[in-house]
């Protein structure tokens, strides 16, 4: 088996406003008795949405003002600064609107294992030449240091070891140049120009060029067919309502525009929000007729260069879903598969749902690792640690629990608050789930002392550790022997408490049918269980409620000034837990 | 267990670094350790790997260091420190005694390609777990490597980076502040959370380190 961390899983409170969870079958072993009210109450971490609403207390914050934590599902993100996180480069947020989300320069990942690429020169200047051959070094290739993949195994070389990303957009797989959104603008315009709809061949033109891209039928790469289409909708558009009520006239501002916006309610209400005029002209628009207006018909035939190309490459020229995840078009195989230009990441701040106050802010440049406001649940609840009572021989692995045999755990709350705590734990009798392992607490309820000021913390740091031992020490030589005392705090510190609870592990094979309880017989019944052990079911997961009560400053952050309000406030925080505290063998 | 005198694992040095008795550190002219470092046995950290190339600003003075690590620092059993190294093109000045005249330099200049390493540079409180090989450019401040991992040549690692047991982070990786990166080869699968920031310190860990 493998080894066993205990763990501690806190409940966001936020899960609580949510509908209640609907049954889900079989799956869930427990929430089908979730109707009898008794239980109605008890959180069941086993339940396929726990894993929602649980998170370790480093991930949770804490609001201040509405006094609760907060978990990512209870907050709300802001971007504070777009970045590339292989060049380190802010890319300011305008740039992101027009360019996209993706890093601009040359930072790109290997399209087969998605480790970066570097930029290298394919061919070392022949030996004893200049400087200026030196320097230069072309072509280059982006190279994977992991999978040692190559550019040009797709075909594509640079001619400058920076820009890739503006180069590699004019190169298609293969070497070809790729028409680019002007030229295809430019040619667009010419045929509107001297050419009315049809075949035509532009004879004196720029040859070769315009004689390929003037074919109606034309096989369109997407993004050429897009920008076609595109071009297409907005001049017809354009000539539905050549001036709306704004003054806009279609064109660039085609879909956005406050005068489309009142076009496509007019569809739907009836016509209130656009004059007749338009409307009448509403008629004329027309579908994309041919390959210049983005039209693809898609011939019988098309997909038969695909079938030979499996049939006499295999398998292994295919590329799998992950890779064909990070690629923008369909790229059935290797060789269409490009780099990946890196995707930009983001600095966030986060804010409560609730009151919209800051909860976390980072400084806005990348550089800088510091935070403006960073309020985390660490330092307003107690943490809680778990380990065996059993004192374990140093770096010895936790054995797995034995079914039956009473076990006990210290749980340690730490106080992180500089008002002392009363807390109040509760746990079900029986853990939830089809192996029910009993559980006693033994002190459910103590006070934990207040923290002290990281200063004294720090002027006290080297004796802490020696004094901790010696608590330990002292406790165990007044109770003698390693027995828990019901209703006795085990273990005290200056800010934490350790109380202990015992687990009888439930056994892992079926319980004989007149032993099972109601719910389980019916479960049975209903599900057609079978009695194997699922994943990660022999893991014994404690449920427990906690309750903090305190009392706070409440003028504290007035700095005392002026009218001082009531001095002291009772404050309460109360959420469930998980603890996990291991495997049964 | 019948030594005469209970020599400890760890010898101390003057600036609070905890060495194993049973780690390899060769080259240690051209190590550099900020203090408080905790160096487990069975490490290896190879000073010996200089650079070659020369360099066109920092000449002259003092030895070269090859690698240099911050405070706080705390390197797993059998963890391996390699400053990177990789070939180089261009024009090469071959190193030559200083002695040399400057005209025969200049006929050693030759264009060609070579092998050269570059300092690995580590910063404070960066944790490298056992078995774990780094060939990293550099290391920020609280870095948490886990065990068994490969950072490779040239990786640069933020600060408050973590990186999970097991991951080969690729040559030339760039791995940004609050990431928390997995896999073979790496790659970004979450971020470090605002509570987490504060585990990465080290100087509890340093402190429980003892003979
Ligand atoms: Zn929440
Ligand atoms: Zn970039
Ligand atoms: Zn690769
Ligand atoms: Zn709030």
């Amino acid at each position: 088996m493998s080894t066993f961390t205990p763990y501690t899983y806190f409940q966001c409170p936020c899960t609580d406003s949510s509908p209640p969870v609907r049954n889900i079958g079989s799956d869930s072993p427990t929430s089908i008795h979730s109707s009898s009210s008794e239980d109605e109450k008890a959180f069941d971490p086993r339940a396929p949405r726990a894993n929602y609403s649980l998170y370790p207390l480093e991930h949770l914050l804490y609001c201040e003002d509405c006094h609760q934590i907060r978990c990512p599902r209870c907050v709300l993100d802001e971007i504070v600064t777009y970045y590339c996180p292989n060049c380190l480069f802010e890319v300011p947020s305008s740039t992101v609107k027009s360019e996209g989300t993706r890093c601009t320069r040359s930072c790109f990942q290997c399209p087969i294992c998605i480790a970066p690429l570097s930029v290298s020169s394919l061919e070392a200047p022949p030996e004893g030449l200049g400087a200026e051959h030196a320097s230069q070094g072309g072509p280059y290739v982006l190279n994977c240091p992991h999978c040692s993949w190559s550019s040009k195994e797709i075909g594509i070389q640079f001619d400058k070891p920076n820009g890739i990303f503006t180069q590699l957009s004019k190169i298609k797989n293969g070497g070809d140049p790729v028409i680019t959104a002007r030229e295809r603008r430019k040619d667009r315009e010419e045929r509107s120009r001297d050419s009315a709809p049809g075949p035509v061949t532009d004879e004196d033109g720029v040859q070769d060029e315009t004689v390929v891209k003037l074919d109606p039928n034309e096989v369109l790469d997407a993004e050429s067919q897009f920008s076609n289409l595109k071009a297409f909708y907005q001049a017809q558009l354009a000539e539905a309502s050549p001036a709306n009520a704004l003054g806009f006239s279609g064109g660039d501002y085609g879909y956005g525009s406050p005068g489309a916006l009142s076009r496509i309610m007019g569809l739907y209400t009836g016509g209130t929000y656009a004059d007749k005029k338009s409307k009448a002209k509403k008629g004329t628009m027309r579908e994309a007729q041919n390959a210049f207006e983005g039209l693809k018909i898609v011939a019988p035939n098309s997909e038969d260069a695909l079938i030979a190309k499996l049939q006499n490459e295999g398998w292994d020229a295919t590329s799998s879903s992950l890779q064909r995840d990070e690629q923008s078009t369909h790229t059935p195989f290797i060789s269409d598969l490009r780099p990946i230009a890196y995707l930009l990441r983001t600095k966030r701040s986060k804010r409560c749902k609730t009151c919209r106050h800051i909860l976390s802010k980072p400084e806005a440049k990348i550089q800088t690792t510091r935070f403006r406001i960073r309020l985390v649940a660490l330092n307003y609840i107690p943490s809680i640690s778990i380990k065996p009572l059993q004192p374990l021989l140093s770096t010895q692995l936790q054995a797995p629990l034995v079914p039956m045999k009473p076990t006990q755990f210290l749980l340690t709350f730490k106080n992180p608050l500089f008002e002392s705590v009363k807390v109040n734990i509760a746990t079900p009798a029986q853990t939830p789930g089809r192996f029910a392992s009993k559980i006693t607490i033994l002190c459910p309820q103590f006070e934990v002392g207040a923290n002290t000021d990281a200063w004294e913390e720090a002027l006290r740091d080297g004796s802490k550790g020696v004094e901790r031992e010696k608590r330990r020490t002292k406790a165990e030589a007044s109770e003698g022997q390693l027995q828990a005392e019901a209703g006795k705090v085990w273990e005290r510190g200056r800010n934490w408490v350790s109380v202990v609870v015992e687990v009888i592990p439930a056994s892992l094979k079926p319980s004989p049918d007149f032993l099972k309880t109601e719910a389980q017989r019916k479960l049975a019944e209903e599900g057609g269980e079978d009695d194997r052990v699922r994943e990660d079911e022999d893991v014994v997961e404690i449920p427990v409620f906690v309750r903090v009560e305190w009392e706070a400053d409440t003028g504290g952050e007035d700095g005392g000034l002026g009218k001082e309000k009531e001095g002291r406030e009772k404050r309460e925080l109360a959420y469930w837990c998980v603890l996990g505290v291991g495997r049964i063998g | 267990m019948s030594k005469k005198p209970v020599k400890g694992e760890y010898i101390e040095t003057d600036t609070g670094n905890k060495v194993s008795r049973r780690s390899q550190i060769i080259g240690t002219t051209n190590i550099i350790l900020g203090g408080k470092t905790v160096i487990q046995a069975e490490v290896i950290i190879r000073g010996d790997l200089l650079r070659t190339y020369p360099s066109s600003s920092s000449e002259g003075k003092g030895n070269p260091v090859a690698v240099a690590i911050g405070r706080y620092c705390f390197f797993s059993r059998g963890c391996e420190l390699r400053p990177p190294g990789k070939m180089y093109k261009g024009y090469l000045l071959f190193l030559l005694p200083s002695s040399s005249p400057s005209y025969l330099q200049h006929e050693l200049m030759v264009f060609g390609s070579t092998f050269s390493h570059y300092p690995l540079k580590i910063a404070d409180h960066v944790l490298i777990g056992p078995g774990t090989i780094v060939e990293a450019a550099l290391i920020g401040s609280h870095v948490s490597i886990g065990a068994g991992c490969v950072i490779g040549k040239f990786a640069i690692i933020k600060d408050y980076a973590r990186v999970l047991d097991g991951t080969v982070v690729p040559p030339n990786m760039v791995i940004p502040s609050f990431s928390v990166v997995g896999g073979r080869p790496g790659r970004v699968v979450g971020e470090v959370s605002e509570g987490e920031v504060d585990g990465f310190d080290l100087r509890e860990v340093y402190r429980g380190v003892g003979n």
